[in-house]
C-alpha cells in the first residue's frame, strides 16, 4: 500500500527521457572570465570542466563563481581553483525519481550522465528538464487545464495544484542602496537563486540573481558598490499564490526566467518564491489526476 | 603563390565591446544595407584597434534562444511575441563583450590561401580576420574565397 501511494507522475520515467545531450563545457586551465562568458552565452547555471580529451574533471557553477567574487579572486584565476570535483553522476537508465532523490540529498541542481563506453559526459539532467517532461505529459492529458479550457463545456472538478502548494514560502529582500556584498551574502545564506530588491518606499523594484552577480564580477564592480548599479531587470516577475501551477510554469517559460515571486491578495506584498526547481520537486503535473488515478505514464 | 592578402577585403566593420547587444544588432542591419550584402559577423576591437573577439549570427541566435527551450516541446500554442519582447529588453542591458567569442582564429596577410581554406573548413568559420603586427588588415570571407578559387579553376 505504501509503495503504491508513493507513486507519482515520474515513477515510470527514466533519466534518458529527460536529459539534455548538449553539454556546455570548458577546458581545465581556462580562467574564470572565460567561464563567465560561457555561462552568459549559453544561459546555463554550471559548466562541466574537462581535460583535453573531454574527460570530466569537475563542475563550475554560478555559486562557485560568486564565491570567488566574494573572496576577491582575480577574474583571471584558473577555474581549476574553484571547481567542485568530481562531477556527480546519474545513469541514463536510472529512474527520474532516484535522480531527483540524489539531487535532493546531495544538494545539487544538476547531474551528469556518463557515456558508459568512453567515460565522457553524454548528457546532463537539471530541474528544468524534469519540468519539461512533466509539462509534456500534462499537455497530452485529457484532464489538463489547457485541454479543459479548450472544451469549455466539460466540468472541471479535478483538484489542481496551485502555486501555494509548491512555492518556497519565504522572500529575502534588500534595499537598492545596500552593498553588493550584503546581497551576495544573503543570497548564499538562504540558498536562493535570486533576491528581491526594494526601492526607497519599500516596494519591489527589481531582482538580483546569481547571473547578475556573475556579470557584476566580470564588469569588475566593487563589492561595496550599491546594488542598484547591477540591476538588470526593470521589473519583478510575479504570480499569485492562487495561480495554477501550469499557468505559473508557462509564465516562467515565456518570460525566460527560472523563478517567479509570489504575491498574496496584495500584489505589492511578496510572500514566496516559485521556481522551476519547486515545480520539479512536486513530481507531478499540474493536477492530482496522475497520482489519484494511478495513470501509467508511457514513453513519450 | 596566392595568400590571404589576395582575397581579403579591407572593408570591414567593428564593434566596441561596451555597446549593448541591441545596438550591435542595429549595426548589423545598417552595415548590411550599406554594403548591400548580409553581414553575419563583426569584429570586436578595443579603442586602439586591437582584436578582442568576434560576434557572429550564431552568438546572437544563442542569445535569442529561450533559456528553457527544452520545455517548449509541449507548448506549441505559445505566442513567441511575448518572448521576443523579453529578448529585446535583455538585449539593451547585455553588452557585446558578454556574448562575443574570444577564441578567434586569425591569419596573417602572408598565410597561404590553401591554409586559409583548410582553417575555415576545419574550424567551421565563415570569416577570418587578417592580422599583422597587432593590427587588423582585413577580413577573408568564405564566399569571397570560394569565388576567388572558382574563378581560377575555370581559367
Amino acid at each position: 500500500m505504501a509503495s503504491t501511494d508513493a507513486r507519482n507522475t515520474l515513477s515510470d520515467v527514466f533519466v534518458r527521457q529527460a536529459m539534455r545531450s548538449q553539454i556546455v563545457f570548458v577546458q581545465s586551465g581556462n580562467c574564470i572570465a572565460h567561464a563567465i562568458r560561457h555561462i552568459i552565452k549559453y544561459k546555463v547555471n554550471a559548466l562541466l570542466v574537462a581535460d583535453e580529451d573531454e574527460m570530466p574533471l569537475g563542475v563550475v557553477s554560478k555559486t562557485d563563481i560568486i564565491g570567488a567574487y566574494y573572496a576577491g579572486l582575480p577574474i583571471n584565476t584558473s577555474i581549476d581553483h574553484i571547481m567542485v570535483s568530481p562531477p556527480l553522476y546519474c545513469h541514463a537508465e536510472d529512474s527520474l525519481e532516484s535522480a531527483l532523490d540524489l539531487m535532493k540529498s546531495m544538494g545539487v541542481y544538476r547531474l551528469f550522465v556518463p557515456d558508459p563506453d568512453t567515460g565522457r559526459a553524454a548528457g546532463v539532467l537539471a530541474y528544468p528538464d524534469i519540468v519539461g517532461i512533466l509539462y509534456q505529459y500534462c499537455r497530452s492529458c485529457d484532464r489538463s487545464l489547457i485541454r479543459r479550457r479548450e472544451v469549455l463545456d466539460i466540468a472541471d472538478d479535478i483538484p489542481r495544484f496551485l502555486v501555494l502548494d509548491a512555492m518556497t514560502p519565504c522572500v529575502v529582500s534588500f534595499g537598492e542602496d545596500r552593498p553588493v556584498a550584503e546581497v551576495l551574502e544573503g543570497l548564499c545564506a538562504y540558498r536562493f537563486g535570486a533576491v528581491l530588491i526594494r526601492d526607497g518606499t519599500g516596494l519591489p523594484k527589481s531582482v538580483v540573481s546569481k547571473t547578475d552577480l556573475v556579470r557584476a564580477y566580470a564588469r569588475n564592480i566593487p563589492l561595496d558598490a550599491q546594488v542598484r548599479v547591477i540591476l538588470a531587470a526593470s521589473r519583478v516577475y510575479s504570480c499569485s499564490e492562487k495561480d495554477h501551477l501550469e499557468d505559473a510554469i508557462r509564465q516562467m517559460v515565456l518570460t525566460d526566467v527560472h523563478r517567479l515571486f509570489v504575491h498574496g491578495t496584495d500584489v505589492s506584498e511578496m510572500i514566496g518564491v516559485f521556481s522551476l526547481s519547486n515545480a520539479a520537486r512536486i513530481r507531478s503535473g499540474s493536477c492530482h489526476a496522475c497520482v489519484s488515478s494511478r495513470i501509467r505514464v508511457e514513453d513519450a | 603563390m596566392y595568400t590571404a592578402k589576395d582575397v581579403l577585403t579591407d572593408k570591414f566593420h567593428t564593434l566596441s565591446p561596451a555597446i549593448s547587444v541591441a545596438e550591435a544588432t542595429k549595426r548589423f542591419a545598417r552595415v548590411s544595407r550599406e554594403q548591400e550584402r548580409r553581414i553575419f559577423g563583426m569584429i570586436v576591437t578595443d579603442p586602439s584597434g586591437r582584436l578582442l573577439g568576434m560576434v557572429s549570427m550564431y552568438d546572437i541566435l544563442l542569445f535569442i534562444r529561450p533559456k528553457h527551450v527544452q520545455v517548449w516541446g509541449g507548448m506549441e500554442d505559445i505566442d513567441v511575441s511575448g518572448l521576443l519582447d523579453m529578448v529585446s529588453e535583455r538585449a539593451r542591458s547585455t553588452s557585446v563583450e558578454e556574448i562575443m567569442t574570444t577564441e578567434v582564429v586569425t591569419v596573417t596577410p602572408d598565410t597561404h590561401i590553401m591554409a586559409v581554406l583548410d582553417l575555415m573548413l576545419r574550424k567551421h568559420v565563415r570569416r577570418i580576420p587578417v592580422v599583422a603586427e597587432g593590427k587588423i588588415r582585413g577580413m577573408v570571407y568564405l564566399s569571397d574565397l570560394f569565388y576567388f578559387l572558382v574563378d581560377r579553376l575555370s581559367d
